[in-house]
């Protein structure tokens, strides 16, 4: 049936997507016919074309008994031991009564069947695993982790429980499962961490069930909450002065501000009905299944491991929620690797007015009679003597039976994680996760060649077509990129780095790479030498701020003019914006007077003017204030102009008597125009700096490297590198030290025969032969040393015969192949030759090397001693 | 080296030289002309060399009170001394004269440069006030003692000094002497001292040296202690309570009692003596503690008072900054359309609206000092209140603590007499079996001799009390006066100062845009 539906389906959408061609090329055709379409018509046909969807049938996922090797399983994944079949006992037992005592309840879910075929009983199938891995020690990284690692399988039947349940390992291998399999290998990571952890299974919404994000919110789009600043009111000190006398009209005032209320209302009214409108849009079509969907997940306790309050954790998407939330909508029952208890409590409201104290016998209904029951106070023990007495019987049964019987120990194999699996995450190393209006893609690092690791795309609406905002992350990169910002709307793209860099680049926001325009760099200015902190650019001004200066300066400003032509072209010289104003503000120098220390320096290029505005003083509230004009040398006379008095304008807070001198003015003069030429030329150089940072930049963004840890050994091939030839070397090693093992006089000993003792003579004969053999040898290779020796020098001779025959005919090439052969062969000769002398040098010493070495051999030494 | 300075004729540092020396060393070329148009003050000269000068005195030199370097090498100076009022001075150099000894140098604070090389000086002092001295060089001098170099170690940033060329060089553990006595010592004789010469130096003297630092530490503590103790007897003069914390005033009342020493070999005295100690140094505890305690409150109340004004004023200022501030933007503005109009007609709307503008500007601002003025006068005037309320309450209680002492006298004294008569009758009546001294027994002739003593002591203990009393209240009173004065004055000066501050910049801006319209003009 299901085969037909899905043929069907697949027949649907081929023809969907022929109708979707035909359309796109009807649309194409049209578009060729007309050449001057305009805009709008545009616009409309990019709707239309959007309006056309195709639907690819996805593979349904399939995860049964039958895609399992169940071959390789360890034997307790195939039977049942004695203890676990009394176990099951007791399980059917308790069954048995519980249908009898609530047979309007549906059956629990206690011993579903294992991959092996085999009836398992649900608490045994938890494996309690501490993992070497500190990410997952916490619940939070762990349950992410669980949610990353496995693909969501649907249970077979929305509404019916699992009849198979597999273990975690086959779970782990084949990185596949329903919301049990989620729930039960994350409890047994998290209690192994030393949770109070729970698996439950009850009932949960639509969206909960099938894994369905698309009405929640983003994490990584949710604002972090304002704290709401509580000003303290400032008491009013016994000295404080009274405000003036309000002398407004106290009626008017109150018209007013009533009528301020009264629009604040309305608009608050307004915004109020449409939130209310986005919620009802947000709320999910009624579910004729509301409330029959089985789920699985996870419950932490109170208690262990600092856990303030309880919670749930839903196993596919990692988020935890309260126990009141309201996407869970019944328990049925919960367990862990110890016991099974039975939810007691009715569940009309969903999960809201459940109580988790499992020591309580009434609200929660145990398989086993724990040992220890700590949640157990003390009023409840009594009630739970009467409950014993009122209902002896079953109780009593139950105490027969599970008197001294605990929960037998997990089937299941420890559970682990390769480091592989464990850095690929996500099975082939890629998730997607769709949110309300937003879609986030993760990545393994390393997996894609630029670093990428997750990118979260928002869409304008819920609908999805209209990308507002790309947010990408990376990881590893050469160039420390660490996210990327890209406004689809305004086209800002924003760049975070990390610090390390040797640009010292924090942020980068740009709408192009193109030099001179709007672009802010913000950076790292504990690395930076001048201390920039921040640099912002449009097209016709630059502004940098600056930290932490011992020249004070904090703000530098500069407004640019329009580029004037030049004929010139052919110049290599760039033709630079022309400098209008510079503006440059520093911060107070305490060591100076604030009369000495310049706040604002505002250089006016253009006009020729120095502006100075200095620090003001305490206690006062104007500022000195002096104004240069810089004139011409030389007055309408032709005579020389140093100075003269209208040259400096100043109003001083407090007239002093050395700044109205002639000197002390031409002294500031000089050294302002100085300064002047100087802050030119750092302008210069941050206009350079930008060049260079965009050049570089580029350059990073083309090539894109990851770097590699140095302790990551698998893909560190420098490392790797030296590891295998450290291996190589060490295999060497080995082979020449079998090579030094080897037994010289061997090929001797052989001629005699075997297993016999030696005799002197024979012993004697034995060295001698030896002796004889390598002094032929060593002959033999001084031999060999000559005859090459003279045969390169022959044949060196007749090439110069050749060469003085021929030279007058030759050409160039061949004369300097001749010139490269001669001094090769002079090489080869003289190498010979020295090596001749080494060996003649060496000989005598290697015999009497022999002879020693043969005078100490253990095989010889009792016949040669007497000589020695 | 002996100068024939007979033969040659001694110069006088007079008007003529100093302004020579001050142009030849003055600023050069293009700014030495414009300082020429307007002459140098004296006053603003940082550094003046007088070299060569065959002088014998210095002396004129009070004008250049910012100098910072003097050159005074190669004449013949005999004394150092007219330059007292040269305290910014860091650099002075007095090499190659015939001074004999180091003196007027107590107001150079600043000074960190001394050569007093080749002179005629034999011992090191008078250089107490240095305490910034670097670079010490006086060779070439006739220093014989080498225990003088110790007095150099109180110059804790003496990093240069040099010797070389006096008698004590040609002892032969000289370098090891000095290095080991001065150890923060850099440059010796402009010589690097090696690591080696220091080891050496402090293993040879280390037990002498110790010993001069074990007595350094004791005065160094010594001096710390007193200082404590200064501390807190200014604290508690503040508190008006001085010697009240004991038996100080008890015992002044007998210091000069002649009487009362011989009427306290009377049987009985001692113990009454006792217990009259007792209950008046309790009082005088009590008294003491008061008066810390009233202390603290006054400091508290004038602090709160501070910290209340200082807040108002910043407030103010915060507001005047920023009425000055969107002034300026658009008085700025203003003035650039005024520049760049090019109609007779706009400019002057712009003028006129530019005066409008200061005038608005002027306005504000007084309206927000007057303000200021008034809610600080009010505030002034409940402070004022309030600190003589609390002077008030604390004389009160003086006043009956003082009455308590005058009580405990007025007992004492009656229960003194009553022994006085009681053993006087037992004289005369010969009863009396106990050894006295000759001049005590001579008080018992008759009943006034007895009666007019006692009477004396008491009058001399009640005069006691009284003055302490007056002393403390006079000094409360005045103290409170004149703290009331000083925030009244304080909030006068204010008051002024900002008038004129924004009076002066108001008419900076008139001015400037007369000065406009004027160039505008022209144009």
């Amino acid at each position: 049936m299901e085969v037909l539906k899905e043929k069907i389906e697949e027949e649907e959408a081929a023809e969907r997507e022929a109708e979707a061609e035909q359309a796109a090329r009807r649309a194409a055709e049209k578009e060729r016919e007309d050449t001057i379409l305009n805009q709008e018509e545009l616009i409309d046909l990019e709707q239309k074309l959007s309006e056309i969807e195709v639907h690819i049938p996805e593979d349904p996922v399939i995860f049964s008994k039958s895609t399992i090797d169940t071959s390789t399983l360890p034997p307790s994944y195939r039977a049942n031991s004695a203890k676990e079949q009394l176990l099951l006992q007791v399980a059917d037992n308790f069954a048995r009564q519980y249908n009898h005592l609530c047979p309007d309840r549906e059956p629990l879910f206690l011993h579903p069947l294992n991959e092996c075929d085999v009836p398992k009983f649900v608490s045994t199938t938890i494996r309690p695993t501490l993992m070497p891995y500190p990410e997952l020690y916490n619940w939070d990284s762990c349950a992410e982790f669980v949610s990353d690692f496995l693909t969501m399988v649907p249970l077979p039947s929305a509404i019916k429980l699992p009849e198979y349940l597999f273990s975690p390992t086959s779970v782990l291998k084949y990185q596949r499962g329903n919301c049990f399999d989620f729930s039960i290998l994350l409890c047994s990571l998290l209690i192994g961490a030393g949770y109070d952890a729970y698996c439950v299974s009850g009932y949960a919404t639509q969206d909960l069930c099938s894994m369905d994000l698309t009405r929640e919110v983003c994490p990584l789009l949710k604002k972090p909450k304002e704290v709401a600043e509580e000003k303290e009111k400032v008491v009013p000190k016994k000295y404080t002065i009274k405000p003036p006398r309000d002398l407004r009209s106290k009626f008017e005032l109150a018209q007013v501000a009533k009528k301020e209320a009264e629009i604040i209302a309305a608009q608050e009214k307004k915004r109020k009905e449409e939130e209310e409108r986005l919620l009802e849009l947000d709320k999910p079509p009624p579910d004729p299944m509301h409330g029959l969907r089985i789920h699985a997940w996870v419950l932490i306790l109170c208690g262990r491991r600092e856990v303030p309050e309880s919670f749930f954790i839903d196993p596919f998407t990692a988020r935890s929620y309260s126990t009141q939330d309201e996407h869970f909508l019944g328990i049925e029952s919960i367990w862990n690797h110890k016991n099974y208890w039975v939810n007691m409590q009715d569940c009309w409201n969903g999960c809201k007015d459940l109580i988790f104290d499992l020591g309580d016998p009434v609200r929660w209904e145990f398989l086993l009679l724990e040992t220890e029951k700590p949640y157990l106070s003390l009023y409840e023990t009594e009630e739970e003597e009467e409950f014993t007495e009122d209902d002896g019987i079953e109780n009593l049964d139950k105490e027969d039976e599970e008197n001294n019987f605990d929960m037998p120990g997990s089937w299941v194999e420890q559970i682990s994680i390769s480091p592989k699996d464990f850095e690929t995450r996500c099975p082939l190393g890629k998730k997607v996760i769709q949110y309300k209006q937003a879609k986030l893609e993760k990545w393994t690092p390393y997996l894609n060649g630029n670093g990428l690791v997750s990118r979260l795309t928002i869409y304008e609406n819920v609908d999805c077509h209209k990308v507002v905002e790309i947010r990408e992350w990376y990881k590893n990169r050469e160039d420390l990129l660490e996210m990327r910002q890209v406004d689809k709307v305004s086209n800002w793209t924003t760049e975070y780095f990390k610090p390390g860099h040797f640009l010292a680049l924090r942020v980068h926001i740009y709408k192009n790479m193109i030099p001179e325009t709007e672009r802010t760099m913000e950076f790292y200015y504990l690395a930076r030498v001048d201390g920039l902190v921040k640099r912002t650019e449009t097209s016709r001004s630059m502004t940098e701020y600056y930290e932490g200066r011992l020249d004070f300066l904090a703000y530098r400003h500069i407004d640019y003019g329009i580029r004037t032509k030049k004929f010139n072209i052919n110049s290599a010289d760039s033709n630079p914006r022309p400098l209008l104003k510079i503006t440059e503000r520093f911060n107070r120098n305490l060591k100076q007077l604030a009369d000495d220390d310049v706040a604002e320096r505002i250089f006016v290029v253009s006009e020729e003017r120095i502006l100075l505005r200095y620090h003001c003083r305490e206690d006062y509230i104007t500022t000195s204030k002096r104004e240069f004009q810089k004139s011409n040398d030389v007055d309408n006379k032709g005579n020389k102009i140093i100075m003269t008095p209208d040259m400096c304008i100043s109003y001083e807070v407090e007239p002093r008597e050395h700044t109205k001198k002639l000197l002390f003015q031409y002294e500031m003069m000089m050294e302002l125009k100085n300064q002047e030429r100087i802050s030119k030329h750092q302008v210069w150089e941050s206009e350079m700096e930008v060049l260079e940072i965009l050049k570089i930049r580029e350059e990073e963004e083309d090539t894109h490297n990851l770097t590699v840890s140095i302790y990551d050994t698998k893909r560190n091939e420098k490392s790797k590198e030296q590891r295998e030839a450290l291996e190589r070397q060490a295999q060497e090693e080995h082979m020449r030290q079998v090579e030094a093992e080897l037994d010289y006089l061997a090929p001797f000993l052989v001629q005699l025969p075997p297993g016999e003792k030696l005799t002197r003579w024979q012993a004697l004969r034995l060295k001698d032969e030896c002796l004889n053999d390598f002094k032929q040898r060593l002959i033999d290779k001084a031999n060999l040393i000559q005859a090459r020796f003279e045969k390169e020098t022959q044949e060196l001779q007749k090439k110069q015969q050749w060469y003085q025959e021929n030279q007058v005919t030759m050409t160039m090439e061949d004369e300097d192949a001749y010139l490269t052969y001669c001094s090769q062969a002079m090489f080869r000769i003289r190498i010979l030759e020295q090596r001749l002398n080494r060996h003649k040098e060496l000989a005598p010493q290697k015999y009497l090397a022999l002879e020693e070495k043969l005078y100490r051999d253990p095989r010889l030494i009792e016949y040669l001693k007497v000589f020695v | 080296m002996i100068r024939l300075y007979d033969a040659i004729e001694p110069n006088v540092i007079d008007e003529e030289l100093l302004k020579l020396a001050v142009e030849e060393q003055g600023p050069q070329e293009a700014a030495g002309q414009v300082a020429k148009q307007e002459g140098i003050n004296f006053k603003d000269v940082k550094s003046l060399k007088l070299d060569f000068q065959n002088i014998l005195r210095i002396d004129n030199l009070w004008q250049f009170v910012s100098l910072t370097k003097l050159q005074l090498d190669n004449n013949i100076i005999e004394k150092i001394d007219g330059l007292e009022s040269l305290v910014n001075l860091v650099w002075l150099d007095l090499s190659f004269n015939n001074i004999e000894s180091i003196e007027g140098l107590d107001t150079l604070v600043n000074l960190e440069d001394l050569s007093l090389f080749s002179n005629r000086i034999a011992k090191m002092d008078a250089m107490d006030s240095l305490v910034k001295l670097q670079v010490f060089s006086i060779g070439n001098n006739i220093l014989d003692n080498l225990l003088n170099v110790i007095y150099l170690r109180r110059f804790k940033f003496l990093r240069s000094l040099n010797l070389a060329g006096n008698p004590i060089c040609e002892e032969e553990d000289y370098k090891l002497f000095v290095t080991a006595y001065l150890p923060d010592l850099v440059y010796l004789d402009f010589r690097l001292i090696d690591a080696h010469t220091r080891e050496l130096g402090d293993t040879k003297y280390q037990y002498s040296i110790y010993e001069l630092k074990h007595r350094e530490n004791q005065i160094q503590i010594k001096l710390e202690e007193e200082q404590a103790n200064i501390a807190e007897l200014e604290k508690h003069k503040a508190a008006y309570v001085e010697y009240l914390n004991g038996p100080y005033l008890f015992d002044s009342l007998y210091l000069e009692d002649i009487e009362a020493a011989k009427l306290a070999y009377l049987p009985g005295v001692p113990e009454l003596l006792e217990t009259y100690k007792t209950k008046f140094v309790a009082v005088c505890q009590s008294l003491f503690d008061y008066g810390l305690i009233q202390q603290e409150k006054r400091k508290a109340e004038v602090a709160l008072f501070y910290e209340c004004l200082e807040e108002a004023l910043q407030d103010n200022r915060a507001q005047g900054l920023k009425t000055i501030d969107d002034f300026e933007k658009i008085h700025s503005e203003l003035l650039n359309t005024i520049r760049n109009a090019s109609e007779l007609q706009v400019v002057d709307t712009k003028m006129n609206e530019c005066a409008e503008e200061i005038n608005r500007l002027f306005d504000v601002l007084m309206t927000l000092e007057m303000q200021l003025v008034e809610q600080l006068e009010e505030s002034i005037n409940s402070f004022e209140r309030n600190i003589i309320d609390i002077v008030g309450v604390f004389v009160e209680n003086v006043q009956g603590l003082m009455a308590q002492c005058r009580d405990l006298e007025n007992h004492h004294h009656e229960k003194l007499l009553e022994i006085s008569i009681n053993t006087l009758e037992k004289i005369v009546k010969s009863e009396f079996d106990e050894d006295l001294p000759d001049d005590v027994r001579a008080l018992f002739s008759d009943k006034d001799t007895v009666v007019n003593a006692v009477g004396a002591s008491h009058d001399i203990h009640l005069l006691r009390i009284d003055n302490r009393e007056d002393e403390l209240i006079t000094k409360v009173t005045s103290w409170c006066t004149a703290i009331v004065d000083k925030v009244h004055n304080d909030e006068h000066d204010r008051n002024r100062k900002r008038v004129k501050e924004i009076n002066q910049y108001v008419d900076y801006l008139q001015n400037e845009l007369d000065n406009f319209d004027f160039g505008d003009l022209v144009d």
